[in-house]
């Protein structure tokens, strides 16, 4: 009998005595044989650790018959894109006598690979040495090939979303030009209505025509100086109206340039959406208005503002103290008409009390919910 | 010298710098007449729009400004696009700006070309970093 032969018969052997020892009384055996799992048992005891058992499903998994199997060591299931590292944990296992479980690359007998979820681990006797390895496999191909597009399909998508993230930006890019564009127009267009109005007092010879220009032109540099607040922020939809109250009041009290006016300021950040801005500096800029004029007609006075939040809502104050004096009634009208709507505009309340030389105007808002949260 | 490419816009500057006792002496609507003017001119002090006809060309003529050894200073709605070392000008002032604004700043600004520099800037005007590198040269 050749060498070969002689291993084959006696692996058979050992096989048939496993399995005739147990196949009637030992439920497991059963269970082998039958189970849909591929799985085999190998003899370290004889040369080469050969194949001395498979199962019907390990036939069916690698093509070969138990015949062809049985006998063999089992790296004939390797082939030339088998991992050397793979091969090499399987043999320290099998040395150190230790469970492994790992992926590897092997092949049917037609030559097709499969990937093979390998669980390989002794059995031991009582005495503690190995008389048996078991090994069981599983062939995740599938799973292995759904990984593959998975990964194909996700690396298409981040080539999408590079591809869209390009085309948002060169999209914001202009936008942002178009805003910047826009912005530019707004002020120079504000500057120009400004240039008008200057440009008529400046010819109108008559007085009346010239103040009633100039106060237009008042309110004009009043949203002037919202456009310039309004931008200055890095978030755009913001205002506060500590910090216009503080320009306006400098602005209207240095322009008057009279020392007897003193000024006083308690000025807190308070920030409000931008679409309140224009309102509250109207009314801002006619109640700071309204006390410098009055201020100006006889020996000067003392203007207080305060800008603050109180549980819940703004204060906008202006207090000044000045002999109270008749406004002429057209500019009265418009300044009256001016701050209410605004007012109503922004939902504020505005309360005014006169006490012999001191005049007390206080505007109430309430504060926002969101804009709470913003700030 | 006033750089603007607004006609009505350099008419008002150019009345209000009259009313703060000073003469305007040149106009230009773009960088190519700025340098055209500069050519055979030198002002004392000039204000300079950074949007102008052939484009955002005001820091520009800004640099050629500062070349030239004249003192000026910008006058924009977009103070930020100023480079860092605002060109060489002596600050910037931001449009849309008050009647007021303009005023202080022109006061400021004579009192600075004149060399006192001991008075205090308003708040209309955005001051580059350091006023005192700014070279500042009389005419005549």
């Amino acid at each position: 009998m050749l060498d070969k032969d002689r291993k084959r018969h006696d692996a058979q052997d050992a096989g048939d005595r496993l399995v005739a020892r147990h196949v009637r009384e030992d439920p497991f055996a059963a269970a082998f044989k039958a189970t849909r799992m591929p799985m085999i048992v190998t003899d370290p005891n004889q040369d080469d650790n050969p194949i001395i058992f498979c199962n019907a499903a390990f036939e069916k998994l690698t093509g070969y018959s138990s015949e062809e199997v049985v006998g063999r060591n089992c790296r004939f299931l390797q082939g030339p894109e088998t991992s050397r590292s793979a091969i090499a944990r399987i043999r320290q296992a099998v040395e150190a006598g230790s469970d492994i479980a790992l992926d590897i690359l092997n092949y049917r007998k037609d030559g097709a690979s499969f990937w093979n979820a390998l669980f390989l681990s002794p059995v031991r006797d009582d005495a503690g040495k190995i008389v048996y390895f078991f090994a069981s496999q599983l062939d995740f191909t599938n799973v292995k090939s759904r990984e593959s597009d998975l990964a194909a399909a996700r690396h298409r998508a981040e080539e999408e979303v590079a591809k869209h993230t390009e085309t948002l930006e060169a999209a914001i890019k202009a936008r942002t030009l178009l805003v910047h564009e826009v912005d530019h127009r707004v002020k120079n267009n504000l500057l120009t209505m400004a240039s008008i109005v200057k440009l008529q007092a400046r010819i109108a010879k008559d007085d009346v025509q010239k103040r009633t220009l100039m106060s237009v032109l008042n309110r004009v540099e009043a949203l002037s100086t919202v456009q310039r607040k309004l931008f200055t922020l890095d978030d755009v939809s913001r205002f506060d109206i500590a910090d216009f109250a503080r320009e306006i009041v400098t602005d209207l009290v240095g322009a008057v340039g009279r020392d007897d006016i003193r000024l006083s300021l308690d000025l807190h950040p308070v920030y409000v959406p931008a679409m309140k801005a224009t309102p509250l500096s109207l009314i801002v800029n006619e109640l700071v208005g309204d006390a410098v004029r009055r201020g100006l007609s006889d020996g000067g006075g003392h203007i207080h503002v305060v800008v603050k939040r109180l549980n819940g809502h703004f204060l906008i104050r202006v207090e000044d103290t000045s002999i109270p004096v008749e406004v002429d009634e057209e500019s009265a009208e418009v300044g009256r008409i001016l701050l209410e709507t605004s007012a109503r505009q922004v939902e504020a309340k505005i309360e005014k009390q006169v006490d012999g030389h001191r005049t007390t105007v206080d505007v109430t808002l309430l504060v926002d919910a969101a804009q709470e949260n913003a700030n | 010298m006033i750089v603007e490419d607004e006609m009505l816009l350099a008419m008002e500057l150019e009345s209000e710098v009259e009313m703060a006792g000073h003469r305007v002496v040149g106009m230009a609507v773009s960088q190519t007449q700025a340098q055209e003017y500069l050519r055979g001119n030198r002002p004392d002090f000039a204000f300079v729009d950074i949007h102008l006809q052939d484009g955002p060309t005001g820091v520009d003529v800004g640099r050629d400004l500062a070349a030239a050894g004249i003192p000026f200073v910008f006058v924009s709605g977009n103070i930020k696009r100023i480079p860092d070392d605002f060109a060489g000008a002596l600050g910037a002032i931001e449009k849309p700006y008050t009647v007021n604004g303009m005023k202080n700043a022109l006061a400021y600004i004579s009192a600075v070309v004149e060399g006192d520099f001991d008075v205090e800037p308003p708040a209309s005007l955005v001051l580059a970093e350091d006023v005192g590198s700014v070279s500042l040269r009389r005419h005549g």
